[in-house]
């Protein structure tokens, strides 16, 4: 045959397999490990059983995708469910996901652990004792949800409804809470977003109006990462394969990072800047940028609002371009090299070598801070608005190998049913005055609101979430908790034991990431996509015939998934209909029955998700089989930079454009898909919605900003009290040298080891494992200086108390500069605790206690509460807690250890050593601007006292009391800063927007003296944005 | 140009796809994995660095080559994907250098090429050199071409732009080794590698035929090539030069696998260690210098007809010559060990 035939008869093969569906070649990927079984053969996969090695003995798989729930990433998962017993048996990555392809970091595939770990809750938990005592019955889920539904009822019907509030950690579904809190007309979101992300986020916020930073590191030049993105950072995995794709293709990669991080390792500049002086070196490179002209000029004065700038900080002088950078120039003259090395402590010739790096990377420069740095300092958000300025100034903005702001790579379908109405409370206990800028809810103040301002919560969620061990000042959380005046009902929602699930009155079992639905979408590349989280076995059993209802009938145990508990809640709550809630959970198909989650996510798979009807109709799948079958979508690639867009004619009838460039029309928005948050932003006040920006002589999508533009100067900054911050400046941290005494060195807390999931690594045996402690990092000259080495006890003294923790000295760290990683040291108590502190929590007897194996009884099925003690005991020291008015102390009783259980490994655990909660001993510190909590501490550091113990404790609640009101006083009030009478600016994005009457300040701080410039736009004045007139909503 | 491509998932481990893909090539039914692991996975390694190299291992200034010039292609070494394959880099000027009209992070429509595998790992390079990813990159090569120089501005420089890059793929990164590659498969006992080498030696030498007719190849050898150093001589070099050098295809013109090693011990009457290749043949000539080394000169010699066999050219010369000044030395110095 000749070569022509057969290359015919080859090419004919292909076609006709690929028409098919299936794939012709065998993966894209066989070599090495980069191998994936081909999809159309996961109904039916075999593999080697590896335990029966060296017998080959057959196992047969179906492998189910499903979304990784051990981050925010949102990972493509495959579980490899065996077809005979029908137990996941492991997971692996998902080759069809846009964002991860396939790879996965350790905690995606540690998921089974969590499914089989012997200490997890399988039943609902209601408490006997009090609080904290550790005493628990199982009931069923209708008495928890009548009792939780009667509760929130009431609220609802005595006009009650800020005392119910959702307090969430790891997020699930795109806007799904959200919406039923919108449709419950309750303020009560509540995120941990304030003691994470919101610092940078409020920083690219002021920029550009979205929140997040899409870094597009595949295509850069440059990447510069403010903090340890390859092995930690927010969207880790999908980000790191891409940094190193990135270097791959020659880009350079420059960290900042206080310690030699694994990412630093990887740097072609790393640069341990001192905690807080990041922003004095990001200007200097900007200053750099200006000085030697290496920006783009044309991208700055088509898109910066360089000119509101000069008018309102340079009147008088001429309003054109030259004259900005001329401004520019001055503005930033100050920051020297010389300078930015005095502050960081990185030489000179470092410094102007990344700034030339910089200069050289054109538009080609991806940058990224999500925690780090912002989340560490006073004034952080400020770092990533610097490092934003790097990417305006080079027009790295939504351009290949730059940055796009996030909402523009993030499609969050339209879902069945959208409430349109918002509540009409405004909730001061997450959104207090005395923040008006903050980006999310003030959630880490929470225990000192309730008592200083006399709140009460009568329902509180908390869901899959550890405030007591996460947040700062834990010991104001269980004060709280404890208090029956402050917290009526607390129902914790979570899949595993938690410190803060034990101070809860019931403790409802969550599904981990193959138990659940969720719908999720981020940005993690210049394209859009969505991934299907599911419970795979209930799609197993659906797959081989049976009808399954109800997720519990598939998941372990009685375990439930969100959307189906908040369904039924909510009818619960209004199990008539009459007071407006149930309808937004009903059937479309079946009016007045209850909407089903096939029934959801079938809705929005067929009319939200632009070409997955017709992806799955070329398989001849529903979209929702196809869906269940790949668990992801990429809707779109090369989103690219969506501001220059020209407005559609047909978005555009009787436009009229303001002095300042904004456009308005009176054509309304035409419905989207796409539901993605977006701030609101003001029409003209004449009828007209905000519709684009003029630019180039054409009305462009422009920024969801006020001006349309990148604001270089915030005028909201400015408008609301921080005229000195509206620009993008340097401001010295509490941490600064110059803020701390002489014998105070500066903590960092806010980095972590990859292998670790927050509050949930405890019930990841292969993660324990891997990692399970946190040392303080010191320099070798501050561990001479202490008189330490490796392994020495030391006792750190923050404000408000102390912890003992094991040194670790290391050159990887900044002289004068601790650290200690955060996600360790979980504890749990020995034997109860009472609220009034009558009685020490002892420690559990007969077992779990790191020494005795098999001692304690593991039928596999414990909740976690066989002994009477609840809690995951892999990585999990026991504690005795004690209480004298104020002070607290928290004595290790002892480490973890093997014990008997059904999980044979559980008897391997060869460590005792699970680290230190340090967090518990950080007073809140809130950024007074963006509300974010600042967590670095400045601290003493001692050798441990002969009578401290690895993990001990001592805090002074009155103490942490004392620094709330010293941070609340650097505040800028609404009631003293408002210019329009309000509470908040309201374009800025809050989840579960109230009404906008509910913006209006109360009365009497009207009348303690607000302002209200002249011509302001006003609360009420009838001329919402776009978003509150959603046209696809219910009322 | 599918036919390339085919024949390169081919060096990859079987499985059940590669029946279908066997058939349609009218190959032989592929062997076992356990098969595939003993024949290519554990003695022949199908990355060009191998052979190229001067020290026989993969890495090195013969894989960076090769990625340099996927680099200089644009090639994105993201996705791993089925059934999409590679994209250009967005990086790189689509018009000018992809030849795709529209959209920059697209290959024109109904074009999917699927690049395989190997070189679309993360990080890309350490793959790039692997002989299904070169053979992708080139039938890839191909559609680019036909796709991206159909019409429109510029599409003729388009076109001469992938036939340029076609030809430096061929000439500089795939025939300097494939031809012993394949010949090292000879005599391997399976008989669907003797028939998956015979084809892809034709389809490969059809295409270096037609390139050198248009007179696409330069004067020069391949860079690879020049100036690499013959066996060492052990009296001069020293014995672990000379055993590197009698690994390394490059430098000894032949290739030794295990089995080879292993034969050479039947025949000699030795003990062939356990071990990687190096440590048995440093055995091999521990224990019995004259009997290995006239051994290996008999091999080279075989070789050396072996290479010249597999036609006329000057890649093929050079190997053939390379073996046979290999065969002169081993003699001489088997020569030397029994005088």
């Amino acid at each position: 045959m000749s070569l022509r035939e057969i290359e015919a008869r080859v090419s004919a093969a292909k076609a006709e397999a690929e028409a098919r569906g299936e794939t012709f070649y065998p993966g894209a990927s066989r070599v090495h490990l980069a191998a994936y079984p081909p999809k159309e053969r996961w109904a039916d996969w075999v593999e080697l059983d590896s335990k029966a090695w060296p017998e080959r003995v057959e196992r047969r798989f179906m492998l189910v995708p499903t979304t990784c729930f051990n981050c925010e990433s949102a990972c493509g998962l495959l579980a490899y469910v065996d077809r005979e017993t029908l137990e996941v048996r492991k997971f692996e990555g998902n080759p069809e996901h846009p964002g991860s392809r396939g790879r996965n970091c350790a905690k995606g595939p540690a998921t089974v652990t969590q499914l089989v770990d012997p200490d997890r809750i399988l039943h609902p938990l209601k408490r006997v004792g009090e609080r904290g005592e550790g005493k628990w019955e199982r009931v069923g889920w209708d008495e928890a949800l009548d009792d939780i539904a009667s509760r929130i009822r009431a609220a609802i019907d005595e006009d009650r409804r800020e005392q119910v509030m959702y307090h969430v950690g790891r997020p699930g579904e795109d806007g799904f809470t959200e919406r039923m809190l919108a449709a419950w007309g309750v303020d009560g979101h509540n995120s941990h977003t304030n003691i994470c992300s919101s610092g940078a986020r409020a920083g690219y916020h002021f920029w550009m109006g979205m929140d997040r930073p899409s870094p597009d590191h595949a295509n850069a030049q440059v990447i510069l990462l403010i903090s340890s993105h390859l092995e930690a950072g927010h969207y880790f995995n999908p980000h790191a394969q891409r940094v190193m794709e990135g270097k791959a293709n020659g880009a350079k990669l420059i960290v900042f990072d206080t310690r030699l991080s694994n990412t630093a390792t990887h740097a072609d500049h790393w640069l341990s800047t001192y905690p807080g002086s990041e922003a004095a070196v990001l200007l200097a490179v900007a200053a750099h940028l200006i000085r030697t002209g290496s920006y783009d000029a044309a991208f700055v004065e088509r898109w910066w609002n360089w000119r509101e700038y000069l008018e309102a900080n340079h009147p008088g002088e001429p309003a054109d371009f030259e004259t900005f950078q001329r401004a520019l120039v001055d503005l930033y003259e100050g920051y020297t090299f010389e300078f930015a090395a005095a502050e960081s402590g990185v030489p000179e010739a470092t410094v102007r070598a990344v700034a030339e790096t910089v200069a050289q990377a054109g538009s080609r420069l991806s940058t990224h801070n999500w925690r780090s740095a912002a989340a560490g300092n006073l004034g952080g958000w400020q770092v990533a608005r610097c490092l934003f300025l790097l990417n305006a100034l080079a027009g790295a903005v939504a351009v290949p190998g730059g940055t796009y702001p996030n909402a523009w790579n993030k499609f969050v379908p339209r879902p069945i049913r959208m409430p349109s109405r918002h509540p009409q409370g405004w909730n001061d206990l997450t959104w207090p005055g005395d923040y008006p800028l903050s980006l999310m809810e003030m959630s880490f103040l929470l225990p000192h609101l309730t008592a200083e301002r006399d709140g009460r919560l009568d329902v509180y969620f908390t869901r899959v979430y550890n405030p007591v061990w996460t947040n700062p000042d834990g010991f104001s959380w269980i004060e709280m908790l404890t208090d029956p005046t402050r917290i009526g009902l607390h129902v914790a929602l979570t899949p595993t034991w938690n410190e803060t699930a034990f101070f809860a009155d019931y403790v409802l079992p969550m599904g981990h990431s193959a138990e659940r639905h969720d719908l999720t979408s981020y940005e993690q590349y210049d394209g859009r996509w969505i991934g299907f989280r599911q419970p795979v076995l209930r799609t197993v059993r659906e797959r081989l015939g049976e009808s399954v209802a109800d997720t519990r009938a598939a998941n372990p145990g009685e375990v439930w998934e969100e959307n189906e508990f908040w369904i039924e809640l909510t009818w619960r709550i209004d199990p008539d209909g009459s007071r407006g809630l149930r309808k937004f959970f009903e059937s479309r198909r079946q009016p007045g029955e209850k909407v089903t989650v096939d029934e959801y996510y079938g809705w929005i798979f067929e009319n939200s998700v632009p070409g997955l009807p017709e992806r799955a109709a070329r398989e001849g799948v529903s979209p929702l089989e196809y869906m269940r079958r790949y668990g992801a979508f990429e809707i779109d690639r090369t989103v690219g930079p969506l501001h220059e867009a020209p407005v559609p004619e047909g978005e555009l009838r009787d436009v009229q454009v303001d002095s300042a460039g904004r456009a308005f029309s009176r054509e309304p928005a035409p419905p989207s898909d796409n539901v993605v948050p977006m701030p609101p932003l003001d029409g003209d006040g004449e009828g007209r919605r905000r519709v684009g920006v003029s630019v180039g002589g054409a009305v462009r999508r422009g920024f969801p900003t006020p001006s349309g533009r990148l604001e270089f100067w915030s005028p909201t900054l400015a408008d609301w009290g921080w005229p000195e911050m509206a620009v993008p400046t340097y401001a010295r941290s509490h941490v600064h040298p110059r803020n701390m005494d002489r014998d105070q060195m500066c903590l960092i807390s806010t980095f972590r080891l990859p292998v670790q999931i927050h509050t949930r690594s405890a019930n990841a045996k292969w993660l324990n494992e891997i990692a399970h402690t946190n040392p303080v990092w010191l320099h070798p000259r501050d561990a001479a200086r202490i008189g330490v080495a490796t392994g020495d006890l030391v006792r750190v003294e923050t404000r408000i108390g102390r912890f003992v923790a094991k040194a670790w000295v290391t050159e990887g760290i900044h002289p004068g500069v601790a650290a200690c990683s955060h996600h360790m040291g979980r504890w749990k108590l020995g034997d109860g605790w009472r609220a009034d502190g009558s009685r020490r929590g002892r420690p559990a007897t007969g077992g779990n206690d790191g020494r005795a194996a098999g001692a304690r009884g593991g039928d596999g099925s414990s909740d976690g509460t066989s002994g009477g003690t609840p809690g995951a005991r892999q990585a999990v020291a026991t504690v005795e807690l004690g209480r004298e008015g104020d002070a607290w102390e928290m004595r290790r009783r002892n480490g973890t250890g093997p014990f008997a259980s059904s999980d044979p490994d559980t008897a391997r655990i060869w460590w005792a050593d699970v680290g230190v909660h340090q967090n518990m001993t950080f007073p809140v510190q809130p950024d007074p601007v963006s509300g974010a909590h600042c967590w670095h501490q400045a601290v003493r550091i001692r050798r441990a006292a002969p009578e401290d113990r690895h993990g001990d404790i001592w805090v002074d609640t009155a103490k942490s009391r004392r620094v709330f009101r010293e941070w609340l006083e650097m505040a800028r009030p609404a009631r003293d800063h408002s210019p329009d009478g309000t509470r908040r600016p309201y374009w800025l994005l809050r989840p579960v927007r109230p009404e906008r009457a509910a913006f209006r300040l109360p009365a009497e701080d009207v009348a303690a003296g607000v302002g209200g410039k002249p011509g302001a736009t006003g609360p009420g004045d009838g001329h919402a944005g776009a978003e509150d007139r959603d046209p696809g909503a219910e009322g | 140009m599918e036919l390339l491509r085919a024949l390169g998932s081919l060096v990859e481990e079987p499985s059940s796809e590669h029946r279908g893909v066997a058939g349609a090539l009218g190959l032989p039914e592929p062997p076992s994995p356990a098969v595939h692991q003993r024949v290519v996975a554990s003695q022949r390694w199908p990355y060009a660095s191998v052979y190229l190299g001067q020290e026989g291992m993969m890495g090195g200034e013969a894989r960076d080559r090769i990625a340099g010039f996927r680099r200089a292609l644009g090639i994105e070494r993201g996705p791993v994907r089925p059934a999409s394959g590679v994209r250009p880099r967005p990086g790189v000027d689509p018009q000018r250098v992809r030849g795709v009209e529209g959209d920059p992070d697209r290959p024109a429509s109904g074009v999917r090429p699927r690049l395989a595998s190997a070189s679309d790992a993360p990080g890309g390079s350490p793959e790039a050199d692997h002989l299904a990813a070169l053979l992708d990159l080139l039938a890839a090569l191909d559609e680019w071409r036909e796709a991206g120089g159909s019409g429109g501005r510029g599409a003729a420089a388009r076109r001469a732009l992938f036939s340029q890059a076609k030809a430096t793929l061929v000439w500089e990164h795939l025939t300097p080794w494939l031809r012993p590659y394949l010949a090292s498969f000879e005599g391997c006992g399976v008989p669907f590698y003797g028939a998956w080498t015979a084809l892809l030696g034709r389809a490969v030498d059809a295409v270096e035929t037609r390139l050198a007719e248009e007179g696409e190849f330069p004067d020069l050898l391949p860079a690879a090539l020049r100036g690499v150093p013959g066996l060492p001589d052990p009296r001069r070099a020293g014995g672990d030069a000379f055993v590197t050098g009698l690994l390394a295809p490059a430098r000894a013109g032949m290739v030794l696998v295990r089995d080879d090693l292993i034969r050479l011990a039947g025949e000699a009457g030795l003990a062939c260690r356990a071990g990687e290749r190096r440590y048995a043949l440093a055995g091999l000539l521990a224990q019995a210098p004259g009997e290995t080394l006239a051994w290996l000169a008999r091999r080279a010699e075989e070789w050396r007809e072996r290479l010249a066999r597999r036609g006329p050219g000057r890649i093929a010369e050079w190997w053939s010559g390379r073996a046979g000044e290999s065969a002169r030395l081993l003699s001489h110095l088997a020569r030397e060990a029994h005088p």
